[in-house]
C-alpha cells in the first residue's frame, strides 16, 4: 500500500481516477450537536467521494460545518450518521492512514522539528535506520535541513507548516487532510506554501482532501471544488478543473492571469456570496 | 525565514540584566548586616538577650557546626529536617502529580475526589500533628506525614490545570498519527503540562519546608526547629538565631535548585520566564 503513495510520474492517473473503489468516501454523513439546552444541526446529510490520486478542496462560508465535515473524516469526532469508508472498508478510529495538517500547526513544543516529523514513525516501532532515513528524506524535501534541531517556537509560520506537512506525510497516508492549512499565515508566505503543496501532489500523486475559505486557492489547487452552502452546511455544487490547467504550474499570481481561472473563481465565488449575504 | 537567535548573545543579555539585581541585593543584605552589628555591638541599643550580635550568633553557628547539641551537630539536625523534608515533598510531589493528572482526564473520578480533597486542603498542615504523633509518634515519619499535607495539594491543583489545558488539537494531532493515550501523555500532555506541574512542585517545596519547620518547632527532639525551640527554652537566643538563618539559606538554595531543574529539563520552554 505504501508503494501507491509515493510513486512519481503520471501514467497510472487515468486508471486510478476510473477505478471503482473512491480512496475515501463520506456515505450519508450529518451531525448534531446537541447540549442540554438545545440542538445544532451542523451538517446536513453528506456525500462524497475523493479519488485516488484526486486533489478535492471544500470552500463555504466561515461556520459552514467544513471543519466538522473534517473532523469527521479524520476520525476525530463521530458522526450523527453515516460513515467513513477508505479503499471501502470503514475507516475506524484516527490514525496515521488519514493524516491531519491543521490550520495551528499543532506541532509539539517540547519536541525538535526532526522528533516532530518522526513522531509517527516512532510511535509505529519504525526501526531507528529507516527513520532517520525518512526523516532527513522529508528535512531535504521541505527545505528544513537547517532547522532540525530546533524547536517549534523558534521557526516562522511558514516553517512550522511545512514541518506540519512533513509530519503529515512521512507516515505515508492514505489521503492527507488539510483544515485551512495557510490561514494562519501571512499573504507572501501562504503562496510560496499554495505552490509548494501543488508541486508536492503532482510529484507524489497522493491523495488530499483539502478545506479553505479562500475561493483562489480553491480553484488554484484543485481537481475539483465542493461548495458548500451556509449551516446546516450541504454540499451545493461539485465544480471540476481540467485536468491540463495551465496554472497547475505556476503560482497562484500567474494563475489570476488567466481568463479561465477568473471565470471559475467568479462561478465559485458567486455561489459562496450567496450564502454569506442570504438569511 | 526565521533567524534562530544566537545563542551566546542571549545568554551575555540575561547575565548583565540579572547581575545588576544581584548587586543591589547584595548591598542591601550588606546595609542590614551592618545595621544589626551597629544596633548591637557598636552602640548597644538592644541588650543581648533580646538581640544577640551577629558576631555571637556567628560563632554560635560555629560552635554548633563541631560541638553536639541534644546528640547532634548542626549539620546532623540540618541532615535530619532535609531527610524529613524530602520524605514528605517526594511523596507529595509523586501522588499529587498523578492525582492531578487522573483527576484531569477522568471526569468521573473528578466529581468523586474534588469534595474531599476541596474540605481536606482549607485544614492547616499544623493541625494534623497531634494526628501525625498518634498515628506515627514522634518519629521521621510523624513530620514527613505533616510536610506530605503541605506539599500534596499545590501539586495536585497545578498539575491538573497543566493539564487540563493543553490545546486539544496537539491530542488530536497525536491521535492522528497514531499515538496510543500513554504516548500521548508521556509525549505531548506531560511535557506541555510541565512549566504548570513545575509551578505546583516549587509551591510543594516551599510550603513542605515551611511546615516541617513548624511541625519540628511543636515536637521532636532533632532538627532545625527542635533547636530554635530548645533555644527559646534554655533562653539561648543566638541559638534560635542561628536556626532562624539557616532555615532561611536552606529554603532559599532549595527553590534556587527547582528553579535550574526547570530550566534544564525543559529547554524548549528557556525564555518563558
Amino acid at each position: 500500500m505504501n508503494t501507491t503513495v509515493i510513486k512519481t510520474g503520471a501514467p497510472m492517473r487515468e486508471a486510478d481516477m476510473n477505478d471503482a473503489t473512491p480512496k475515501m468516501e463520506i456515505r450519508g454523513v450529518s451531525k448534531t450537536y446537541t447540549t442540554r439546552k438545545s440542538e445544532t444541526y451542523a451538517l446536513e446529510t453528506t456525500d462524497l467521494s475523493i479519488g485516488t490520486g484526486e486533489f478535492v478542496t471544500i470552500v463555504g462560508p466561515s461556520g459552514c460545518g467544513k471543519s466538522t465535515l473534517m473532523m469527521i473524516a479524520a476520525g476525530l469526532e463521530e458522526p450523527s450518521t453515516g460513515e467513513i469508508l477508505v479503499d471501502g472498508s470503514p475507516a475506524g478510529p484516527a490514525g496515521p492512514k488519514r493524516s491531519v495538517v491543521f490550520q495551528r500547526f499543532a506541532l509539539f513544543p517540547s519536541e525538535t522539528v526532526a522528533q516532530n516529523i518522526g513522531f509517527g514513525l516512532s510511535v509505529a516501532h519504525v526501526s531507528k535506520v529507516e527513520r532517520t532515513e525518512r526523516i532527513e528524506e522529508q528535512l531535504t524535501l521541505m527545505g528544513l535541513e537547517q532547522f532540525r534541531n530546533s524547536y517549534p517556537k523558534e521557526l516562522s509560520g511558514g516553517m512550522q507548516q511545512r514541518v506540519a506537512i512533513a509530519r503529515a506525510l512521512i507516515v505515508r497516508p492514505e489521503i492527507l487532510l488539510m483544515d485551512e492549512p495557510f490561514a494562519a499565515l501571512d499573504a507572501q508566505t501562504r503562496t510560496v506554501m499554495q505552490e509548494e503543496v501543488s508541486r508536492l501532489h503532482r510529484r507524489m500523486q497522493s491523495t488530499v482532501f483539502f478545506i479553505t475559505h479562500s475561493v483562489e486557492e480553491a480553484v488554484y489547487l484543485a481537481d475539483r471544488v465542493v461548495v458548500m452552502s451556509k449551516r446546516p452546511g450541504r454540499i451545493k455544487k461539485e465544480i471540476s478543473i481540467p485536468h491540463d490547467a495551465p496554472w497547475r504550474t505556476g503560482d497562484i499570481e500567474d494563475a489570476m492571469t488567466y481568463g479561465d481561472f477568473n471565470e471559475l473563481r467568479k462561478e465559485i465565488w458567486d455561489l459562496v456570496r450567496e450564502e454569506i449575504t442570504t438569511h | 525565514m526565521t533567524q534562530i537567535k544566537s545563542a551566546s548573545s542571549t545568554r551575555n543579555r540575561s547575565v548583565r540584566v540579572a547581575s545588576q539585581p544581584f548587586v543591589y541585593g547584595a548591598v542591601t543584605l550588606l546595609c542590614v548586616l551592618a545595621a544589626w552589628f551597629l544596633a548591637t555591638d557598636v552602640l548597644h541599643l538592644v541588650g543581648s538577650s533580646f538581640l544577640p550580635s551577629p558576631v555571637t550568633v556567628i560563632a554560635t553557628l560555629f560552635g554548633l557546626t563541631v560541638q553536639p547539641f541534644a546528640g547532634a551537630t548542626l549539620m546532623g539536625h540540618l541532615g535530619l529536617s532535609l531527610a524529613r523534608w524530602a520524605l514528605g515533598v517526594g511523596a507529595g510531589i509523586l501522588l499529587g502529580v498523578l492525582l492531578g493528572i487522573v483527576l484531569a482526564w477522568l471526569p468521573p473520578v473528578r466529581a468523586a475526589v474534588t469534595p474531599i480533597f476541596e474540605v481536606l486542603r482549607y485544614i492547616p498542615p499544623f493541625a494534623w500533628v497531634p494526628i501525625a504523633v498518634l498515628w506515627l509518634g514522634a518519629s521521621m515519619s510523624a513530620q514527613a506525614l505533616v510536610v506530605f499535607i503541605a506539599a500534596f495539594p499545590p501539586c495536585v491543583i497545578n498539575t491538573q490545570l497543566g493539564v487540563s489545558t493543553v490545546d486539544p488539537i496537539l491530542t488530536n494531532a497525536a491521535r492522528t498519527l497514531g499515538a496510543p493515550p500513554m504516548t500521548i501523555l508521556r509525549r505531548v500532555v506531560v511535557p506541555v503540562a510541565a512549566p504548570s506541574i513545575f509551578t505546583g512542585a516549587r509551591i510543594a517545596v516551599s510550603n513542605g519546608w515551611m511546615a516541617l519547620v513548624g511541625a519540628e518547632l511543636i515536637v521532636g527532639k532533632e532538627g532545625l526547629g527542635f533547636l530554635i525551640a530548645q533555644g527559646q527554652f534554655n533562653g539561648d537566643v543566638a541559638m534560635i538565631f542561628v536556626g532562624i538563618i539557616v532555615i532561611g539559606i536552606v529554603g532559599t538554595l532549595i527553590d534556587f535548585l527547582i528553579a535550574r531543574a526547570e530550566v534544564w529539563t525543559l529547554p524548549w520552554k528557556t525564555d518563558s520566564k
